[in-house]
């Protein structure tokens, strides 16, 4: 009698453990729910910044385009038919060695030749990134479940 | 009734559980079929497209900076035939803005291939032609008319030369389909050209980093000054009139380092329009005459003879010879250039005098070993090594060849029988302005690759001379410049130098009307910091070197001392002294 008591005080009314197993199941469906919108936030994130990354890659090529452009430009504009030309529309004309004066300046080092452009572009090593930072996760898990590891 | 529903929902949950199962085997037998591996390759296929990159070609600088060959943009103009709407009206538009006729537009638009689904109408479209056109298609746009739908413009780089013709036969050219032609663009080429890379374009933006950055081309800066250029080049212009030159060369080199300082050669060749490369030259020797022309100098071998000389202790500068006017060699005759005799003379004074017969007399008092081993060790008969694309070695007959003959000693120690370039004349000279050693002509000053400046260093082709020899013929040289009052003597400079007055080989023996006149110079006479070498080809003023190459050096002189900010002797000396 006393062992059926301690029995019926312990169990669970039917209502109960359905109110369980619906309250576990609504837990592993929240929980998925939140791994997907992580999943689908962290993808369309990335998907954004690789957008523009191709869209940074365009625009540094038409930039460079554009800087060819100008360079060819300035040369057109400070050759040397087109520097006579100002200098003589300007007044002046070519000197004749008897008109140079030539003055001593103590410690001047003619400039040599030097770098010509500042701003060259230095190519880094290409980095390799670690997979954990390119694979999405369901290719992490595809590879998990065909090759069991990383390949 | 209870127990009926519990019966009907398990049937239903096995009836859906087995659905389930059958849709998830389902799922992983399709994609783990052979047709899947079918579908995921064309999948592949169109998650990108291979792409080849080619890098900006490298651009050419002078060694101040001055921009001598860049890139500029432009477009390659075409249609898409899916998008277009009105063939006629684009034919009419793009004729009109191209400079075609409307049939050759409308033909490509209309007679296309079915399978293709973009046409090129036209390419190198210019900047300016182009924003017209984009302009005009906006106009039309916001007025409703797709007139012009499925124009496009594919934007790339050609190469460009804002100098035009200047150090054009220095420079070379690029033709459209981007190789290097002549001097630097050829020797070069793929420095300058970078290296093409397919590449593997993805279209899914995640793999957007998986790009690969494709380095430009290598930057190049030249030895070259420009303003020098172009003074020698206008020098070079105006001698071919004055003395009615068919053709011209003058080369301006640093004979302590062989630094190319100005290289001036006629015709000259606008780059920009380097199609006309066929109606400018018969052959490619004639592109750069400084380099690619061998031709028969005459008495500025002389010096060469004369280093020879000195440093084999065969004479001294104060040797005398008795000049009859004649001498025999190998049983020929050999006479001076005005078939007289000069009487006793030194060494300078045969210098000074271009005296052939003391030349040839030297030669024979060396013998044919020590002549012709000096003129190998000058580098007569070899290419000179100079970074230029197609070069000449001339040709140095000796002992032992089929066409070789006793008298050949006496004729090539003044210059006869004897071919060579303009360069290997300075190169083989440098040795005596430069204490005996001789260097390695080249153009390169340096190269700008990833943000990085190497520098080229300078060469050294060997001592063919002691330094003792080099200062006792500069030296002579200077005296007889000096005592010949020549026209090649700068004021408040002191030079040295000699002339070369050569007649011209032809099939039927030596043309009796026209020479190749000849100068090769260099100063100042106790510090050489230029050398200079002037070829006028059959000037009809004077066939004398002395009166046409001589004075021509001169003005070299003037403007290279003004633009390398050399001082005259005299201010030198003091502030030396300072």
């Amino acid at each position: 009698m006393q062992a059926t008591q301690i029995i019926h005080a312990y169990k669970q009314a039917p209502w109960r453990v359905q109110r369980q197993w619906v309250g576990a199941f609504l837990l592993a469906v929240i929980g998925m729910a939140m791994i997907a919108a992580l999943y689908l936030d962290v993808t369309a994130r990335a998907a954004l910044a690789g957008r523009e990354i191709q869209e940074l890659r365009f625009e540094i090529t038409t930039i460079q385009r554009a800087n060819a452009d100008l360079e060819t430009r300035l040369a057109d504009l400070t050759s040397t038919t087109e520097m006579e030309r100002r200098a003589f529309e300007l007044g002046y004309r070519p000197v004749k060695p008897g008109e140079l004066d030539y003055v001593a300046v103590p410690g001047f080092a003619p400039p040599e030749p030097a770098i010509l452009l500042a701003a060259e572009d230095v190519v880094s090593p290409a980095k390799t990134l670690p997979v954990e930072y390119t694979q999405s996760l369901l290719e992490w898990v595809d590879e998990r479940v065909k090759f069991g590891g990383p390949q | 009734m209870r127990q009926t529903y519990a019966v009907r929902s398990l049937i239903l949950v096995v009836g859906l559980v087995f659905v389930g199962l059958a849709v998830i085997v389902q799922m992983i037998r399709i994609q783990n079929s052979e047709q899947a591996k079918v579908f995921i390759s064309q999948g592949d296929r169109y998650s990108g497209e291979f792409s080849m990159v080619y890098p900006e070609r490298g651009e050419i600088y002078d060694r101040s900076g001055h921009l001598l060959a860049g890139n500029r943009t432009v477009y390659e103009l075409g249609v898409s035939l899916n998008e277009m709407k009105d063939p006629e009206k684009l034919g009419h538009i793009l004729s009109t803005y191209l400079g075609l006729t409307y049939d050759e537009v409308h033909n490509k638009l209309i007679d296309s291939p079915e399978s293709w689904e973009y046409v090129v109408i036209q390419d190198y479209v210019g900047a300016e032609t182009v924003s017209s056109l984009q302009q005009l298609m906006q106009q039309m746009e916001d007025a409703n008319d797709n007139g012009l739908s499925g124009l496009g413009f594919k934007p790339h780089f050609q190469r460009s030369y804002p100098e035009n013709a200047l150090a054009s036969n220095l420079l070379g050219f690029v033709t459209r389909d981007g190789r290097g032609y002549f001097g630097i663009e050829e020797k070069y080429n793929d420095l300058l050209a970078g290296n093409p890379v397919q590449v593997w374009v993805p279209r899914d933006p995640n793999k957007a980093m998986e790009i690969p950055k494709v380095p430009n081309g290598t930057t190049l800066v030249l030895t070259v000054n420009r303003d020098l250029q172009a003074k020698v080049e206008n020098i070079l212009d105006d001698a071919l009139v004055n003395y009615g030159a068919e053709n011209g060369t003058i080369i301006v080199m640093d004979p302590r380092n062989g630094e190319i300082l100005a290289m001036a050669t006629t015709p000259r060749l606008d780059l920009n329009n380097y199609t006309d490369y066929f109606s400018v030259y018969d052959n490619g020797s004639q592109y750069n005459r400084a380099i690619g022309m061998a031709y028969e100098a005459g008495s500025v071998v002389k010096v060469l003879t004369m280093a020879a000389a000195l440093d084999t202790h065969t004479v001294r500068p104060d040797t005398t010879y008795i000049d009859t006017g004649s001498i025999q060699v190998g049983g020929i005759t050999i006479q001076n250039w005005d078939r007289q005799p000069w009487g006793q003379q030194d060494m300078i004074g045969c210098l000074q005098h271009s005296l052939n017969v003391c030349l040839a007399w030297i030669a024979t008092q060396m013998g044919p070993q020590n002549f012709y081993g000096y003129m190998e060790r000058f580098g007569l008969g070899h290419p000179t090594g100079i970074d230029l694309s197609g070069e000449a070695m001339g040709r140095l007959k000796v002992p032992g060849d089929s066409d070789w003959y006793n008298v050949d000693l006496g004729t090539n120690a003044f210059g006869q029988g004897v071919t060579v370039t303009p360069l290997q004349m300075m190169m083989a000279v440098s040795s005596v302005a430069n204490d005996g050693r001789m260097v390695t002509p080249h153009v390169l000053y340096s190269m700008l690759r990833d943000g990085h400046q190497y520098n080229v260093p300078s060469q050294y082709a060997g001592s063919p001379i002691s330094a003792e020899t080099a200062h006792t013929l500069n030296e002579m040289l200077s005296i007889s410049l000096e005592k010949e009052s020549s026209q090649a003597l700068l004021p408040g400079y002191r030079l040295a130098g000699k002339t070369g007055t050569a007649q011209i080989p032809t099939d039927f023996g030596y043309d009796a009307f026209h020479t190749n006149a000849s100068f090769i110079g260099w100063g100042p006479a106790d510090d050489p910091q230029f050398m200079v070498y002037v070829w006028l080809q059959k000037p009809s003023a004077s066939i004398w070197s002395s009166e046409t190459a001589a004075p021509v050096f001169s003005e070299v002189a003037e403007q290279t001392v003004i633009l390398l900010n050399i001082p005259p002797d005299i201010v030198r000396n003091q502030l030396a002294l300072k």
